[in-house]
């Protein structure tokens, strides 16, 4: 089993992470000093700050959108996401 | 009732502008004091009086929450929080984007700085309706321990189930009551304001059911379990201390009427898988 999982799934097949978007975002990188798990990463040049770890993200945390002042952060649909773990779980789980 | 109301500076924001504009409405149909946000980070003395006696409103433009931050700056206590920036999403129509508002967004200021005063000159008005909690949460007696260089987390040996989220579930019937870890609110550290979810909301598995705000955070509350919330802990608005007191008992965040427990289960752990998680958690956090 790989080492970054949830709920027993491999981190790497559940594509939660934050987006960003670039026509709102004002680049105050409040998003970047408030996760600790280093998701995103600051660039020289354009954009100044993108996702660099999208597996780094917690599942189901929206912490950094809540700390977004332009509102230029978004996540995917949770119920959507839950319904891709508990299938997983099913196809990894058959014999 | 009269209360003391922090606006945002919000001087380059639509959002900002909005939210002087809620403000200064509602200041002016309740009779509240206006608090501004620039003397107070420059002379705190000057409303040292008013904090102390006024229960405090905070009227933020968007979620950088700079009022928030001066009240807790000051040593404030918050009893009423808003955000124009969820209203503005839950309005029908958009507001200008203009940072004095337009027709649209005086509109939209006028219907909030209604609500808000409504509510604020209600407060002493009627007591309180009594919470429709169910009985049959047990307190816990039995704990496991996850120790990591100071800290020491706490976490239920039986009774409760979790996700990986740091939240919790208790079950008595078909009721469940939620609320976050030992592990998440030592994180956090104080907790100084509590968001409810609104009675009657239906919830998701892993959707938000309130929110807590420390000085360093605000954490959404992953809900362990799909249902309808029935119940909100009365105590948290004015003792939202009591996550960190008593994270698995007097502190809880809500009551729901549960739904789907038996799928919901499949994405839940129990105390020990969940310690198990603490301590991989609090490993990587001093990394």
């Amino acid at each position: 089993m790989a080492e970054n999982t949830f709920m027993g799934v491999s981190r790497e097949k559940i594509p939660w992470y934050p987006t960003i978007d670039y026509a709102k975002c004002d680049f105050c990188m409040e998003c970047d000093k408030f996760c600790p798990h280093k998701v995103f990463e600051r660039r020289e040049g354009t954009p100044g700050l993108v996702v660099a770890n999208p597996t780094n993200c917690v599942v189901f945390c929206r912490a950094c959108s809540k700390a977004c002042g332009p509102d230029a952060i978004s996540f995917p649909n949770k119920t959507e996401i839950t319904a891709l773990i508990k299938r997983i779980r099913e196809e990894e789980a058959a014999p | 009732m009269k209360h003391a109301l922090l606006c945002c500076n919000g001087m380059d924001k639509a959002l900002g502008g909005l939210a002087r504009e809620v403000t200064l409405r509602c200041a002016e149909a309740t009779g509240s004091e206006i608090i501004c946000p620039v003397l107070l980070n420059n002379a705190p003395a000057r409303y040292r009086q008013s904090l102390d006696t006024l229960p405090l409103v905070v009227i933020d433009g968007c979620a950088t929450r700079c009022a928030t931050k001066l009240a807790t700056q000051a040593g404030a206590r918050i009893e009423r929080k808003l955000l124009v920036a969820d209203e503005v999403k839950g309005a029908a129509v958009a507001p200008e984007k203009t940072l004095s508002p337009g027709p649209v967004g005086l509109e939209l200021a006028r219907q909030l700085a209604e609500a808000l005063a409504r509510e604020l000159l209600a407060v002493g008005a009627e007591p309180a309706a009594e919470p429709a909690t169910a009985p049959g949460f047990e307190t816990p007696t039995d704990f496991l321990t996850v120790t990591h260089d100071k800290y020491i987390f706490r976490i239920p040996s039986a009774g409760y189930l979790f996700n990986e989220n740091d939240c919790w579930v208790q079950v008595s019937g078909t009721r469940a009551r939620v609320g976050v870890s030992d592990y998440v609110q030592q994180k956090l550290t104080d907790i100084i304001y509590y968001e409810p979810p609104k009675v009657g909301a239906v919830v998701e598995q892993f959707g938000e059911v309130g929110a807590i705000e420390s000085t360093k955070a605000v954490l959404e509350v992953i809900s362990p379990v799909s249902g309808v919330v029935v119940a909100v802990n009365p105590l948290l608005a004015d003792s939202p201390g009591l996550v960190n007191e008593e994270p698995y008992t007097g502190g809880w965040i809500a009551e729901l009427e549960i739904t789907d427990l038996d799928s919901d289960a499949e994405l839940l752990i129990d105390g020990a898988a969940y310690a198990a998680i603490v301590k991989k958690k609090a490993a990587e956090d001093s990394k």
